[in-house]
Order: C-alpha cells, then structure tokens, then sequence
C-alpha cells in the first residue's frame, strides 16, 4: 500500500486493495448433491435436473434428459410406482411433486413430437452385444449398450418386443398403442431386432457366446411358482400369472365363479383381482400374509404391489384379508366351496431371516367358489439350465447384473428374482450395460453412486409457498369396465406448475438469494463463467466466511468447508 | 477462476455496486449488507452524508473507500445538517442529484435527533436512512435508545437489579411521522424486495423521507454471523420489528405476518437475550412482557394476516428459478 505522511492528502483508493478474503476459516462452495428422487430411483432417473429443464420451458431437453436414464418415460410413467414421490421432499412441506405424471408426459411428448433418441451411430467394427429378452431390462440394455456406442443384437422368443408390458400389464394400466408407439420408436435406433427367436430352441447359448463379445440376459420370469400347498387341491388349479395373461391376450376369463379367494400380494395378484372385478365376480378375496400399503406400515410388512393400484383395486371392490394365509381348502369331491383361513405374518427367526408363521387358534372359513394362487413366478430355465443351475432365479453381483461364475454374462430384470417392476428391470440393463462398456474396454466396473441425497432438513424452506400438487384425471369406479386408461394424465399447463413445486434439492435454482444477501460484495453473478452449472462465483478474495450464502441457499446447494 | 476474469465480472454485475467489497465490516454484518441493498436500489445519481459510526468506520480506512458514489463523513449528531447542506447547494445548482443521510441507530434516535428533527421540518429533500442495530456497536455495544427492552449491552448488564436495558426501545418511526413528512417506513434485511421497493418510494418522493432498517449485529447480538437474515426475519414474524409505511403521519401500509412465531424464537437465537432464559421468575417475567409489546404491536398496526397474501411476511420473499423475484 502507498504510504501517506500525516496532514497530506489522501489519494482516491478503493476498498478493492484490501483482501478481507484472509480473515476465512470457512468457505462457501457449490456442492451439487443428489436429490432424493434421483437417489432412490433404481432406473437411475434425475427428476430434480428433467423438472428444472420443464419449468425453463425446455421440454425436448428435459427428455433427453430423462432418456439419458430410462429410455420408456411413457410406459414407466404409467406403470411405475414412483419411488422418488415416496422419497421426495416435498412430501413433509406439502405435497410430493407428481414426478410420474410428468415423465409420462414428456415421454408422450416425445412420441407426438416424433423426437429422435439422442445418439450417435455405432463405428464400423464396434463390439456386438448380444441381449436376450425384449421386455424392459433387455430394451434398456440395448438402449444403453447403443449409447455407448456398440452394435446390440437383441433376441426375442415372442412375436413382438414388450415382454411382461405385453403379457402381464392390464391395458387399462398401460395401453396398447402408447407401449408400442415407444417401443417402436426404439427398436428403429439401430438395434438389430430378431423376435421369434428363443433361446434354446432358435439359437444356442453355445453359439451366442461365440458370436458376441458379451451377453446380457432378461429372460424374466415365465413359470408360476408351484404351490407347494400341503393339503388337497384340485387337479385344474390355474395360477394368477396365467389367467392374467389369457385374459390381456383374449380379453376373456374362464372363470364362472361368483366368489374367488385369489392368493398374494404382488402386481400379479393386484392386476388379477382387478380383472376379475371388471369380469363379473361378485367377490375377490385377496389373501396376503402382509398389509396394504398405508402410513405407519412398515415397509417390511407391506405388499409389494404397488401402493396407488391396492388403492384402485380397493375402490373397485376388492375385499383385502390382511396377515392372512390359507391352512387348507373345503373341498367337496374336486370342487372347492371354500378356504380356511389362518392369521399369518412374517416373523425374523434367529438367523434373522424372515419367515411365515401361522397363528393356532384364528382359523376361519370363508366361503369361495374357487380360489387362485398368484403366489410369484420363477425363471424358466429352457435354454440357458448350464447358467440358472438348481435354483429358482439368477445369483448375480447386486450392482452390475454380472453372473456369478462369469466374466461376461450379465442379468437382469425379474429374473434376478430380488425385485419385480418395470423400473428395476431398467435400472438393471442400464448399470449391466455400463458394465459390459467397461468390460469391453478393458477397465474396471463402475462403482455404486454412494453420494449422501440432501435432506430436507438442510433446505431453507421460508422461501418456498405451498402449493396444490396438480391432480390427474381419474375414471370413475363405475366407467371402469373395458380397456380404457383410468388414469388420464396432465396437461401441460398442470405439468409446468409441478415443474415449478420442485424444491430443486442439491441444485441451483439461479434464485439470486446468494447474490442478493451476500454484505461483502462476493457473490458475483454470471451465467457464462460459473463452470459447475450455477449462476455465480465466489470471490473468495474477498469473501470472510460468514456463511449467510449457505444458511439461506433454499436449496442446500451451498456448503460451508473449513478453510484455514 | 483466475484475478483478471473475477475483476472483469465485478465490473459487469448487473446492478449498481455502490458499497464495494473490501470493506471491514465484520462477518455476517446486517448494516454491510443493508447499506448495499439501500445504495443499489438508490443509486447511481446521489450523493450521501454519514454519520459517525461502523458505517463509516468500517467502509473508509484512509486512504480507502468502498463508496462507490460521493461520500462525506460527518460527526456523530449531524448527519442530517449535513445532508441539508447539501441539498440546498445542490438545489442551488440547479442539480437532481439525491441526497442521502446514513446514520446508525445512536445518529438516529440519541445524539443526532435535533439535527435530523431541524431537517425535517424545513421540509428539505433527504433520504434518511437508519441502520438500526439497537445499540453503540461501533464502541463497544452500548446501550442506545434503540436498544429493546431487557436486552444485554455492556451498559445494560443483567445482574441482581435487572434484567438488562430497563427502559423501553423508543418508537422513532411515530415520532418522525408526526413531523408530518411524506414518507417514512420500516424495513428489514429480510426481506430485500420490501426493502428495495421502499427505497425508490422514497427516492420519487419529493421532501424529507424516512427508512429505518432493522440490521442484525452478529458481534453485539451475539448469534452466528450465518444467522443474520434468520434472526432479522423472526424479529418480524413476532411482531417485534413490524414492518410499515407511514405517509403524512397515517399508516399507509403494513407487511401482514401469516404465522405468527413466539417472541422466544427470535429471542433464543441471541445471547443478548439468554439471562431471559434462566430458570427464574423474574426472567419468565420480562419474557411475557417482550411477548406482550409483541401483542401490542400486532395489535396496534392489524398485522395478524388473514389469509394468504403474496406480500406477507411468507410470500413477500417467494423465490423463482431465474431470481425473478428481487426484481
């Protein structure tokens, strides 16, 4: 600094000169975290980055976004049960934001639009992938092996690509022509399409693993899982997957019963009881060992069906007998005129496994003409017996979808046999597809995203308003009968205004609250030369750390770290 | 991000910077960062007169400025003699300039009143603005007539004979209104819109205007220095700190409060309230009477919101993606 003797003049010197930036023992910094919609999601979605995109207006960027994730925003849109509204933050302020409205209208969008898929052509001599299965973790597969730029052939035993979207999903969840309009438009991205093809009886293992550099199998799950019933049952006993099936393909049920006791608790026995509802049966009994989902209920008592269709299934009728199980059936001769009942639950053993155990003393009779089990599938092993071995499902790495005992064997989708919806099933390509990426480039496999998500606690929330989550049009109970989609959707408009709800958890929401309240001068803004995304700059020459930037970011998108 | 890029952008913010960085206020400072928001919705075209104080101490270490406008330091008690002066010499030039005074909360209400009474009832055309931190924080924290009623400066100890200041904090905002003036607020570093958009009230208002700004003291309150808009917020949503707008004496509008917080929120969060909390009657005492001049403000000014309004003390500060809202 110039030095000025005593009694002069002083010269016209700017504060600038002085960096304040040294008396820091903290510092802000931009911290881009998760959201927990985007941490929960097993399909790998970013909603808080798509929902940001849609309330810019930028609709086309926001399913590039999301198809960056899931390549099948219209099908999961409708039938997934939306794991991130459960995470969302939103929920404990006022309402979740309808994130699966949203990406079912963006992925409409882009089938109306007629947007093309965001990527590049495969080069000459790219390795070829083999993917066995064309239902929703096979599709993904190929979808990201494409992305990341090698040739995918993808192999399906069935007429057409879908497989349990096709075979297992009632219309009026997913209709028909939104499934094929997008599975359409992505089996013309340059995957070669073989259907008719199965496994076993087409083509050999043997042979696929000659011709391809890797293979990743979605086979899922084709077999009913035997009722191992220790009392009489009758020799036709149809099971749940069966009669669900018959009834999307011809759209007819052999059932004459007034009364069934339909058995379980996952989709299947959901979508089954719906069915026979809208087929002419008085009463469905659902038997599950577990509850129907509702505040409170511990998500290891709960069944796995998702919540909002027990819900629908529930205003259609559907008599629901909780933390039941059958003990045995009153048969007269072969036709069965009714169930015993037992309460029943799971239970922790020593081991700390889980397992059913029925309660002496609570049996009661309830009075049914038939009584179906829909109590899960297993893979059917035709095929591919020298990799499914004994059991019942594939044994594979958690993360990768890579086979145990194999290098470049990968699998997912139902046939893992430790989830079963569609979500899942694309989150399983998507991570194998990385996987198989790396294997084939010679690195190592990636690792799970471990980032905490942010928590609603660390959210500024004063400067948030509440606002009315926007609602669906909903069929009416009694409108309910054929094939019509029940749950119709939202607008755009309705679709902005949720946009705009998101908190925006771990993201900037360029809100100008930092650069507003910053006393120093030390939050600068630009939209140019901020690199991480944000709309500002610290000047940390001058910045002291007080550390009102953080408290106030609305969004925990600024953290303090020491600096000493 | 190297220097010359970082100086660029400085330069290219797009707002006024009419308190630049490099100051020595210390961290978390409310009046730093009032005087900022005040200068930039005010600025370019003025010329100010500050009162002795951490305004003027911390902003101009000779031979350095961080004003980015023409500054002149008054004494203690003149600000607003100064502020006259100039207004006339401009007015005398022929010349809009506006004339600002700043003055802490002791330039306002204690040693600088009389100057500032004289100015307003010559009618002179001044914006005085009122960084109000409720005491002498420049020398120490001293008791001020701002200063609530039981808080703990070094001049109003609690021990055996009170419970902190004994007195009442003085209600300068009725006394300003009676000069008749066009124009005179409250505001608050809570809520930048509210505050920016009383400025340029006052700036098109032709004749002497008032704002008095509630800015938080992280040293002399005694909270965290990231806790200074929170802490300015709860002294509005208790009713503590109402924020208002008088013209010509009347009350001409008030910022609704749509949950209204107990005093205790806003108190808890400040050690210069703490001895409030010992286990004693006296302290349970002093904190019903704070809660009732709360009361007594809400009351007073109607500021119980009776439905949800975009202008309340929730909506007034709603945000948008783009930072539309402190346009």
């Amino acid at each position: 600094m110039k030095t000025i003797p005593r009694g002069a003049f002083a010269e016209p010197g700017t504060s600038l000169a002085f960096h304040t930036g040294s008396w820091r023992v903290q510092k802000p910094v931009h911290d881009r975290r998760p959201a927990p919609c985007h941490a929960v999601c097993p399909a790998g979605e970013d909603p808080q980055t798509y929902l940001a995109k849609v309330e810019e207006g930028d609709l086309k960027g926001a399913w590039e976004t999301l198809v960056a994730a899931n390549p099948l925003p219209a099908i999961t849109g409708r039938v997934c049960p939306h794991f991130c509204e459960s995470a969302c933050n939103r929920r404990h302020y006022d309402d979740a934001i309808a994130i699966h409205n949203v990406e079912r209208f963006l992925g409409d969008e882009a089938i109306r639009q007629g947007w093309a898929y965001p990527l590049r052509p495969a080069g000459d001599g790219a390795p070829c992938v083999a993917v066995v299965g064309a239902g929703p973790a096979g599709l993904a597969a190929a979808w990201h092996l494409r992305r990341l730029g090698h040739a995918v052939t993808l192999f399906e035993a069935m007429p057409q690509a879908g497989g349990t979207l096709r075979t297992a999903i009632p219309q009026y969840r997913l209709p028909r022509e939104a499934m094929d309009a997008e599975l359409e438009r992505l089996l013309a991205i340059g995957i070669e399409f073989r259907p008719h093809t199965r496994l076993g009886r087409d083509v050999s293992l043997a042979e696929l693993r000659q011709d391809f550099s890797a293979l990743f199998l979605g086979p899922g799950n084709q077999l009913g899982r035997e009722w191992s019933a220790d009392f009489a049952v009758p020799s036709d006993l149809r099971s749940g997957l069966q009669l669900l099936q018959e009834w999307i393909a011809t759209g007819a049920l052999p059932v004459e019963a007034k009364s069934v006791a339909l058995l379980g608790g996952g989709n299947t026995a959901i979508d089954l009881s719906r069915v026979l509802r809208r087929s002419g049966v008085a009463e469905v009994h659902l038997i599950t060992h577990q509850r129907a989902p509702a505040p409170g209920v511990p998500s290891d008592d709960v069944m796995r069906a998702a919540p909002s269709e027990v819900a629908m299934a529930l205003e259609e009728g559907v008599i629901v007998h909780e933390h039941r199980g059958i003990r045995r059936l009153i048969l007269r001769g072969e036709r069965v005129i009714g169930v015993e009942l037992v309460r029943m639950k799971k239970l922790t053993d020593d081991r700390g496994r889980l397992h059913r155990v029925a309660f002496e003393g609570t049996e009661t009779v309830l009075h049914v003409d038939m009584v179906i089990p829909a109590i899960g599938q297993v893979v059917d092993g035709e095929g591919f017996e020298s990799l499914l071995g004994t059991g019942s499902y594939f044994k594979v790495d958690a993360w990768t979808g890579l086979l145990r005992g194999q290098e470049n064997v990968f699998v997912g989708g139902d046939a893992r046999g430790d989830h079963g919806t569609v979500t899942e099933a694309v989150g399983d390509g998507r991570r194998a597809a990385m996987a198989i990426d790396r294997l084939l480039r010679g690195e190592a496999p990636p690792a799970p995203d471990t980032a905490e998500p942010v928590a609603y606690e660390s959210l500024n929330l004063h400067y948030f308003e509440p606002e009315a989550r926007a609602r669906e049009p909903v069929l009416p109970v009694e409108r309910r009968q054929g094939l019509d989609e029940i749950e119709q959707g939202l607008d755009a408009n309705q679709v902005r205004h949720e946009a705009h709800r998101c908190f925006s958890c771990g993201d900037c929401l360029a809100c100008d609250n930092c650069w507003t309240l910053c006393p120093d001068q030390s939050v600068l803004k630009t939209r140019d030369r901020a690199s991480d995304g944000s709309h500002y700059v610290f000047d940390y020459d001058y910045c002291k750390g007080c550390g009102l930037c953080a408290h106030e970011c609305p969004t925990g998108y600024i953290r303090m770290v020491e600096d000493l | 991000m190297n220097d010359s890029v970082i100086h660029d952008l400085r330069n290219h913010q797009p707002r006024f910077r009419g308190l630049e960085a490099g100051h020595r206020a210390c961290q978390g400072c409310g009046e730093a960062l009032a005087a900022r928001l005040v200068t930039e919705s005010a600025g370019p075209d003025v010329m100010v007169a500050n009162a002795t104080g951490c305004l003027e101490v911390f902003t101009t270490p000779w031979p350095e400025s961080a004003w980015r406008m023409p500054w002149a330091h008054s004494v203690f008690g003149n600000a607003a003699a100064l502020a006259a002066g100039m207004e006339a010499a401009l007015k005398r030039q022929g010349k809009s300039t506006k004339v600002l005074a700043f003055a802490g909360d002791g330039g306002t209400f204690d040693i600088g009143f009389q100057a500032l009474s004289g100015m307003m009832e010559r009618g002179h055309n001044v914006l005085f603005v009122c960084y109000d931190n409720e005491a002498y924080m420049n020398t120490g924290v001293q008791r001020s007539g701002s200063t609530p009623h039981a808080a703990s400066t070094t001049t109003s100890p609690p021990g055996k004979a009170r419970m902190g200041k004994r007195h009442l904090k003085k209600d300068i905002l009725s006394i300003i209104a009676a000069h008749h003036i066009p124009y005179a607020a409250t505001a608050s570093v809570a809520y930048p819109s509210d505050l920016r958009k009383k400025v340029r009230r006052a700036m098109a208002v032709e004749g002497p205007t008032f704002l008095q700004v509630h800015t938080p003291c992280p040293l002399g309150w005694g909270h965290d220095s990231g806790l200074t808009v929170e802490v300015a917020r709860l002294a509005v949503q208790t009713g503590l700190f109402p924020l208002i707008e008088m013209e010509r004496g009347g009350v001409a509008g008030v910022m609704p409060i749509r949950e209204i917080r107990p005093v205790t929120a806003y108190l808890k969060a400040q050690n210069r309230f703490r001895h409030l909390f010992a286990d004693e009657a006296r302290a349970r005492e002093e904190l019903e009477h704070l809660q009732a001049l709360a009361d007594h403000n809400i009351e007073v000014y109607g500021l119980r919101g009776e439905h949800v309004d975009r202008y309340d003390t929730e909506g007034a500060d709603t945000l948008h993606r783009g930072g539309a809202r402190w346009a």
